[in-house]
């Protein structure tokens, strides 16, 4: 990229974000999280929180946030979704993931989490409060959200790598013994092919094709979060077929410059184009003027499928918080060049857990997530780790045979769902104790001294439906059960509605 | 160089399961960095710890002083008991109903003293486990320790219990002990709920006496005649903190009170010297110059709002975390507005 585009780059961010701050007091909050990591349940469950907190339904009701100030405080006055600000953009589809949740037309036993997104979509939400000043006039917030498929997120580190870069490093990550087989296909037909040879669209299209099954297949197998850029190779959109999605890894050698019209011109010219047209504008949209972030990270998944995923997930959640820009705010920086000066890692579907363990779950994602840590604490901005449920499907309660109890959490797995011999139907409810996680967090990471054998290491997370939600008199849903989600918004939010 | 001082690894696991001579040993020496690390507090947190423990929790009595005055006090007390002896014996000597009578006063007497003596030390042991909830409360929020905080949370609402305007924080409190809420969170919830309201009367009663003082200063005729006054109300004023925040000092737990309160204020005093002694300078400059004694009534004022935010810090059964320690220019903004 040349210094003059990203000159303008910038300054399209700046101009963007000098209009937002005088339209009023508003906030951007990021939600990061790979896919599968319940960034759309979060969503869902914040709105219908922050919505109906105020209402005059729950006024009788016990305080579902109570850590959560503004309204534990009684400030809070009102909660809306308004029309958000860019046209182009669909809406988040808030009414159509609160009936999958509760159940599509009232009916219980269809209720199922959201689907996994496959597009952007995005919400504005206007909340009402009183200043906790002696002045206590009326103010609000409006707070930005999008929701996007949690591959894409993946796209962001190649805006720092070149062609040759890239291509290395993804041949390097399918040579472990694991990959090598999955990617047979794909290395044999890409190594055969000489990078400065003509060229060829048809080689081409069969490079692109190969590369994408091998990226499936990739997400299909155990290693799900795993560092798989380009996104939208696995998520296209509405970009399928055009050239900027016609490109794959070459065998390229380091320092070599390829002439125009050889294969890996070709592929560069269309990597960087991927880059111009798909991930810049996407990062310049969403995540360039970001003011807090929460980034949520499925650790029990990863920790259900070994510590290969485990070390995975670490590098790919560090690559992906390279990209944003942290620090303290200031009024300068608020005016111009946004940064983020909150991030809260949040281990979701904590309700898997009893939480006697959380401490435990909270240990490992701040282990996981170390490097990151040291980096945003290092530049100012405030960190907080929590495990967290945005919905809560279980109970906690204790189940054993004889004088062995043992602490389980009770919901109803989905069908399918099976530890040892057991394989649930979705409808019976069961108390399950998923295992023992290690006082010691990193002992599950495969590297280190102390690392578990794969028998001590025996987790079993099973995934719990929805919980059924309970209704007013007049038949609609009132919020779900979650756990933590008040000390999330505190966290986030609770600073600017004061 | 010798032999035996050539240079060699010893190996830490090896160290820990022998246990022959002429094996080697490892000690671990204190990392004094890690020490100073987990020293470093908030200031204004270890001034309020160290102040509770000169006073209030300050456990021995066994100094020369407390030796003379515990000697002294027994030998005045043997001094009565004997003189009650010889009492009872000479009115048994002129008649039966007076011996009768005397008998009976003294015996009521006594009771009365160890009732007294007894509440004496409730009121002492009370004043401690306040304290000592306020130093278990900084530690659990430091560490987010959800079973501790329970713990306390518990310990606190029976603090409250007689209290029927905090029945609502303290069932809130129960409930939520309940439920999954952070060690950290419940700590500040109970804050914001129970000790906030708290908070606003200490405050109303340091205001109400600063001001009375200050009034009775500038108009009093004698010198004499205000600093009695200015005692009485900060001595007052201390004890009525303490209630407030479910203390129930006697007269030996007032003392120990009170010497709290002395440390919390001179060990304060340096690191307020930024913003209230400096005003109280200027502000004694100023409305001494309108006139001599509305500066000294001032000046007595704010110093018994120092007191009372001293008695304040030492008294909360929590540190201060979700709402900032109040200022004398909060408590007493009256104060600082006569002057313009």
């Amino acid at each position: 990229m040349s210094s003059l585009s990203d000159l303008f780059f910038e300054a399209r961010i700046a101009a963007q974000n000098l209009a937002d701050y005088v339209r009023g007091p508003s906030l951007r909050l990021g939600v990061t999280g790979l896919s599968r990591s319940g960034k759309t349940v979060f969503l869902t469950a914040l709105i219908q929180h922050l919505t109906s907190a105020a209402s005059p339904a729950m006024r009788l009701k016990k305080n579902p946030l109570p850590v959560f100030r503004v309204h534990a405080e009684g400030r809070l006055s009102g909660g809306h979704l308004e029309p958000q600000p860019d046209d182009a953009v669909p809406r988040f589809a808030f009414e159509d993931h609160i009936s999958a949740l509760t159940g599509p037309g009232g009916d219980i036993d269809a209720r199922h989490w959201p689907e996994s997104t496959r597009r952007i979509s995005e919400f504005r939400l206007r909340l009402d409060f009183e200043a906790a000043n002696k002045r206590r006039r009326p103010q609000s917030l409006t707070i930005d959200i999008v929701d996007y498929p949690g591959e894409w997120l993946l796209d962001l580190p190649l805006l720092g790598k070149t062609f040759g870069q890239w291509s290395r490093e993804t041949l390097a990550a399918s040579e472990t013994p694991a990959r090598l087989k999955i990617a047979a296909d794909w290395r044999n037909f890409t190594l055969a092919q000489s990078p400065a040879g003509p060229a060829d669209e048809e080689k081409a299209r069969r490079a692109a094709e190969l590369f994408t099954v091998y990226l499936r297949a990739c997400r299909a197998d155990d290693f799900g979060f795993s560092t798989l850029p380009p996104g939208r190779f696995l998520m296209p959109g509405d970009l399928e077929g055009s050239p900027a999605l016609t490109f794959a890894p070459l065998a390229v050698e380091e320092g070599v410059s390829y002439e125009p019209g050889s294969f890996a011109a070709m592929m560069e010219r269309r990597y960087e184009s991927y880059k111009t047209h798909v991930v810049q504008p996407f990062f310049r949209d969403h995540f360039a003027r970001i003011d807090r972030q929460i980034v949520l990270v499925d650790a029990l998944a990863a920790l259900n499928a070994g510590p290969a995923a485990v070390r995975d997930l670490e590098t790919a959640i560090t690559e992906v918080l390279m990209a944003f820009r942290t620090g303290k705010r200031s009024f300068l920086s608020a005016l111009f060049r946004p940064r983020v000066d909150k991030i809260l890692f949040a281990a979701t579907k904590a309700d898997h857990l009893h939480h006697e363990s959380h401490d435990r779950l909270e240990a490992i994602l701040r282990h996981l997530t170390a490097r990151a840590i040291l980096r945003a604490e290092d530049v100012g901005a405030a960190i907080d780790v929590i495990a967290l449920a945005s919905v809560r499907a279980t109970r906690e309660g204790r189940a054993g045979r004889g004088d062995q109890a043992l602490e389980a959490v009770i919901g109803t797995p989905m069908a399918g769902e099976k530890i040892g011999a057991d394989i649930f139907d979705g409808r019976t409810e069961a108390a399950i104790f998923p295992g023992e996680l290690p006082l010691d967090p990193k002992a599950v990471f495969r590297d280190s001294a102390k690392s578990l054998t794969p028998e001590e290491m025996d987790y079993r997370f099973v995934r719990f439906r929805p919980p059924v939600a309970t209704r007013n008199d007049a038949g609609a849903p009132l919020p779900l059960p979650h756990i933590r989600l008040d000390r999330a918004l505190q966290f986030l939010i609770g600073d600017r509605l004061v | 160089m010798s032999a035996d001082r050539k240079p060699r690894a010893f190996r830490l696991d090896e160290a820990e399961t022998i246990e022959s001579s002429g094996v080697p040993f490892i000690e671990m020496t204190p990392d004094p960095y890690e020490a100073e690390a987990l020293a470093a507090a908030d200031p204004e947190e270890q001034a309020v710890e160290v102040a509770q423990k000169r006073g209030v929790v300050a456990q021995t009595l066994i100094s020369w002083g407390g030796l003379f005055w515990s000697a002294a006090g027994g030998l005045l007390s043997l001094a009565i008991g004997l003189w009650l002896t010889h009492l009872v014996d000479d009115l048994f000597a002129r008649s039966l109903t007076f011996g009768v009578i005397g008998l009976v006063l003294a015996a009521l007497a006594v009771i009365a003293l160890l009732v007294m003596a007894g509440r004496e030390l409730f009121g002492i042991a009370r004043q401690r486990r306040i304290a000592e909830l306020h130093i278990g409360f900084a530690d659990a929020r430091a560490r987010d320790d959800t079973a501790k905080a329970r713990k306390l949370i518990k310990e606190l609402a029976a603090l409250y219990a007689a209290r029927p305007e905090s029945a609502r924080a303290r069932a809130h409190l129960a409930e939520l002990s309940q439920d999954i809420v952070d060690g950290r969170d419940l700590i500040d919830i109970a804050e914001r709920t129970l000790i906030e309201a708290l908070d606003r009367e200490a405050q109303r009663e340091i205001a109400q006496a600063a001001k009375r003082v200050s009034v009775v200063t500038t108009i009093a005729p004698r010198a004499f005649i205000d600093i009695l006054f200015v005692a009485a109300q900060a001595i007052r004023l201390m004890r009525r903190i303490a209630e407030i925040y479910g203390g129930r000092p006697g007269f030996l737990g007032f003392l120990k009170l009170a010497r709290s309160v002395g440390a919390h204020l001179t060990i304060t005093a340096g690191m307020a010297a930024g913003d209230s002694l400096l005003q109280q300078a200027v502000g004694h400059g100023l409305a001494a110059k309108v006139s001599a004694r509305l500066g000294e009534g001032v000046m007595n004022g704010l110093l018994t709002t120092r007191v009372g935010l001293s008695a304040m810090a030492v008294c909360r059964p929590m540190p201060f975390s979700t709402s900032r320690a109040p200022g004398v220019r909060d408590v007493a903004p009256f104060l600082f507005s006569a002057e313009k």
